[in-house]
């Protein structure tokens, strides 16, 4: 057993040494500048150019003279209102919430179902038209069914956002398993690995890079669906805030606060799964490419 | 630590987190399982001040309002058992009890309210100018949508004279605000919310074609009516002293207007303000029982435009044994604290 894993560790290491180490220098390379001090372009280009994008956006609603597009400032006074009545912190833990329980629960299905359908091609034959007849579902069209099924409950938005984000994850599992390297399975079998085995230290290990990347794409599809979720009577979640605003009369502001929330938390999201990336576990995966 | 278990951890750390915050701060125990549909617009106004006067006096309320963002959830909601009873479209409401949907309306939700609107510097002037414009209109089962079709119809003109554009009244303000409609028509707020904003003329009201017009109903489930007759009876007698309540005098309609807006609605209270008080009888809450002659009007004009069939009637659809007589209606004895 101990064997086995060396050498299949040492196949992966092997690669690391050939192409990794050049990559990882680059990487360095677009961290700090050259006298090795912290590039301060890597946040000066972004913070530019979201400035810009402010400017941009002030004058457009200035020019056009619109009292109802908000500009940022009256938006920025949004999410400060938003925060002042405790509403804020409401709403982004009521949709991050639904979001974390659907998106787990998309993980706990997605991945075991896609890495059994790529690797027991019948079952793949028998289950993928299905996968792909439901893929193309928006999570808006099940809506009333979601309603129908689990009322009003947090249950509804949770089934919806699982819905978007089952697919992606299940999809890219199965080609996880598919386009392995054969030479990986060549080299279990030669030591004779029971199929558990098999599964756990090989399979899982060389689709798991692909795996995360297919995660990131459905965190941001789960994350993406939450205001169509939430359209369902939820008293509480960003996707409410802007469903609710719209009835609000005049205030587009919020409309746009919950917009700008979105995105933020998104951003913020992407960010934390790519920590992932910083397991060796994953980044070989990366590394080769 | 290695890769799996740190993210098992995280995992686990990140929605035993979540769901404790979310338990602490969104979830409220729901104070009671009888639970009434409405939404935010000035036509359900009796459901929220109902329970805020219940609150008030006896401390509790008898039902739990449950608050929508639009039709097809609340209707939907209703289907899946989950609300007992909601505040409904009339014609929507026949259409459900013509499918088969065990549904019963037992009382009306207000009367009048709704006005066509075009912007203030318009050309239109009659129903005939809205030749070649664009109006937009509720959905199918809006009584609003009914009742523009019959004026299109008195005014010697086809549907085909204008261009119908169908939109969920909370857009339609500002549709008419940026011109990409000529004109809007739908019940309270939004018609209300362009003329307080300043860009918004009414071609007319609708209670100058149609008085006493009927849109929005309280609707209850048969199993309901069977079984949890005295419940029943409670909302009825609620939502009717309400009505009547809203109805005596402007002050009460303006502290309606403040704690609806801020603890239901969710809304500015100066838009509620606006719709309660100009004119005063813009939208009225007394005489809600249910009568049949405006219900066989509303199913002539309904089965004209094609959404109902003609094969419910005034006794499958409306159980008035629950509502009282208009003129012994008396008004909460509540006098509301604030300014």
């Amino acid at each position: 057993m101990r064997a086995i894993d060396d050498v299949s560790g040492a196949a992966v290491s092997e690669e690391k040494l050939v192409s990794a180490k050049p990559l990882r220098e680059t990487r360095a390379h677009t961290r700090t500048s050259a006298r090795g001090a912290p590039d301060w372009l890597s946040f000066a280009l972004p913070l530019t150019v979201a400035g810009f994008f402010l400017v941009l956006w002030h004058l457009g609603v200035r020019l056009s003279g619109s009292d109802l597009f908000p500009t940022p400032a009256e938006v920025a006074r949004g999410v400060i209102e938003l925060a002042q009545r405790g509403l804020l912190l409401k709403y982004i833990v009521a949709s991050l919430f639904r979001v974390s329980w659907g998106f787990a629960l998309a993980v706990m299905i997605g991945v075991p179902l896609g890495l059994m359908l790529g690797w027991y091609a019948r079952a793949f034959q028998a289950l993928n038209p299905l996968i792909q007849i439901f893929r193309p579902i928006s999570p808006i069209a099940w809506i009333p069914l979601a309603i129908l099924w689990f009322g009003v409950t947090d249950m509804a938005p949770i089934f919806l956002i699982f819905l978007a984000s089952v697919f992606p994850i299940t999809v890219s599992a199965i080609a996880a398993v598919q386009n392995m390297q054969p030479v990986y399975l060549r080299a279990a079998r030669n030591f004779g690995l029971s199929r558990g085995e098999l599964f756990r230290q090989v399979i899982l290990r060389a689709s798991l890079p692909q795996i995360i990347t297919g995660i990131r794409i459905a965190l941001g599809v789960a994350w993406l669906v939450v205001v169509a979720a939430e359209m369902i009577a939820v008293n509480s979640g960003l996707g409410y805030l802007i469903i609710d605003a719209r009835n609000a009369g005049k205030r587009y502001d919020l409309v746009v606060a919950g917009m700008v929330m979105i995105g933020l938390i998104g951003l913020m999201l992407d960010l934390l799964v790519r920590q992932l990336e910083k397991f060796d576990e994953v980044r070989w995966g990366y590394s080769n490419r | 630590m290695s890769f799996g278990k740190t993210l098992l951890l995280a995992a686990c750390v990140i929605l035993t987190g979540i769901t404790f915050l979310h338990r602490a701060l969104n979830l409220r125990a729901a104070s009671n399982d009888f639970r009434v549909g409405f939404l935010p617009v000035t036509c359900h106004l009796t459901c929220p001040v109902t329970d805020f006067i219940n609150k008030q006096i006896a401390g509790k309320s008898i039902f739990d309002p449950v608050r929508f963002q639009g039709w097809p959830e609340l209707k939907e909601a209703y289907l899946s058992g989950y609300t007992r009873a909601t505040f409904i479209l009339a014609p929507m409401a026949i259409a459900l009890r013509e499918q088969g949907v065990p549904i019963k309306i037992v009382y009306l939700g207000h009367r009048e309210g709704g006005d066509v609107m075009v912007h203030t510097d318009s050309q239109i002037f009659r129903t005939e100018d809205l030749k070649g414009k664009t109006v937009a209109v509720p959905g199918r089962y809006a009584n609003h949508r009914l009742i523009f079709y019959r004026e299109l119809k008195k005014a010697g003109m086809q549907l085909s004279d204008v261009n119908i554009v169908e939109m969920p009244p909370p857009d339609m303000p500002a549709a008419l605000y940026s011109r990409s409609v000529d004109a809007i028509t739908s019940g309270e707020p939004f018609p209300g919310q362009t003329e307080m904003d300043g860009y918004g003329r009414a071609l007319y009201r609708v209670k100058e074609v149609w008085p006493g017009f009927i849109s929005c109903v309280l609707a209850v489930h048969e199993d309901v009516i069977k079984h949890r007759r005295a419940e029943v009876q409670q909302l009825v007698d609620g939502i009717a002293k309400s009505g009547k309540w809203l109805d005596t005098n402007m002050e009460n309609r303006m502290a309606a207007a403040q704690f609806v807006s801020t603890l239901y609605y969710n809304q500015n209270p100066r838009l509620l303000t606006y719709v309660l008080s100009q004119p005063p009888d813009r939208v009225k809450y007394s005489q809600l029982k249910p009568t049949r002659p405006n219900f066989e009007e509303i199913e002539m004009l309904a089965k004209e435009a094609g959404i109902l069939k003609g094969t419910a009637h005034f006794e499958d659809y409306v159980d008035d044994s629950f509502a009282p007589a208009d003129d012994v209606v008396i008004a909460h004895a509540y006098a509301s604290k604030e300014k």
